[in-house]
């Protein structure tokens, strides 16, 4: 018997990355913003979405692909919202979406009617951080009923966002949660960072959001 | 979870690397920066669990600790095969 020695020298994730630049491009060529929610479990993801949906649904043409360890519970909360597909991916027991399901996952979505795709990945502010998946930007939801030092405590996903999202601000009142501290830690991460503060629930801050999202399904960027 | 995910990640390229005739997979040598957010022990102990399983039999996980942010399969150790083979 012989060893041999294969070199290999192969990044980990280069194949992820090869995927998502394939998204990005398809993506781009169809005049299509995605944005990639990403937020510790519970943070308000699927409401947020069903909000958007209401309200600018239509005028944006927003697509959606979900993400979860188990069950298409998100998908079908979120379905009663739209006509449009919302795309279920059940990771089955992986902890983050990879660019591999979004591609796959954009065959069932008409990208000529869609202007804006959310991808909601799986609630976790570890593994999502370092998984590219063709979107244009990671935004993080980050909920008043957390502690201000999430962006201390997981750095890697705020230093690759660009927006952080405050949600359920509606309970500040009831929660000792410092919000200008919280914006502070993030703001040590990621100092580029910009923030919009919202409650779903009240809709309190939500025509801030949905300037944002105006802003970020613009053609010429979308198109970038 | 998440160096579960990697090496995951890590079986699938050495599949690749080693196609349909893999011969049987000894080491699997890993790089692992300082910054790449990935905790070494635990990847270690993923990859010990993704190897363990077929089509691989028992390959050992190796990490090879580095400076940066680097997270590649450095390389593969396989045996031949060959009984009659003594080496160089």
């Amino acid at each position: 018997m012989a060893i041999q020695r294969i070199e290999v020298r192969e990044r980990v994730m280069a194949r992820n990355n090869e995927l998502a630049a394939q998204v990005r491009s398809r993506l781009a060529a169809h005049g299509v913003t995605a944005l990639n929610l990403v937020s510790s479990p519970g943070a308000g993801k699927t409401t947020l979405l069903e909000r958007t949906l209401d309200t600018m649904g239509e005028e944006l043409g927003v697509a959606i692909i979900t993400g979860d360890v188990q069950t298409e519970n998100d998908a079908e909360r979120l379905a009663a919202h739209t006509d449009r597909i919302v795309s279920a991916v059940v990771t089955g027991g992986a902890c983050h979406l990879d660019a591999l399901q979004v591609r796959t996952a954009l065959d069932a979505i008409d990208l000529d009617r869609t202007r804006l795709l959310f991808i909601e990945n799986v609630g976790n502010l570890v593994c999502p951080a370092n998984w590219d998946l063709g979107e244009h930007e990671k935004v993080v939801l980050f909920s008043v009923t957390e502690g201000e030092d999430k962006p201390l405590k997981y750095p890697a996903m705020f230093e690759r966002a660009g927006h952080v999202v405050m949600t359920k601000t509606d309970l500040l009142p009831y929660v000792p949660f410092d919000i200008h501290r919280a914006i502070a830690n993030a703001c040590t991460v990621n100092p580029e960072l910009e923030f919009v503060s919202l409650s779903a629930l009240t809709s309190q801050g939500m025509q801030d959001w949905f300037q944002f999202l105006r802003q970020a399904t613009a053609p010429e960027l979308a198109r970038a | 979870m998440h160096e579960m995910s990697m090496a995951l990640e890590i079986a699938r390229i050495a599949e690749e690397q080693l196609g349909a005739t893999a011969p049987q997979l000894v080491t699997v040598a890993v790089e692992v920066g300082d910054h790449a957010g990935v905790e070494p022990a635990n990847l270690e102990f993923c990859l010990e669990a993704v190897f363990s399983t077929p089509p691989f039999r028992g390959a050992k996980g190796m990490i090879i600790r580095s400076a940066g942010d680097a997270l590649q399969l450095a390389y593969l150790e396989v045996d031949d095969g060959d009984p009659e083979d003594r080496g160089p």
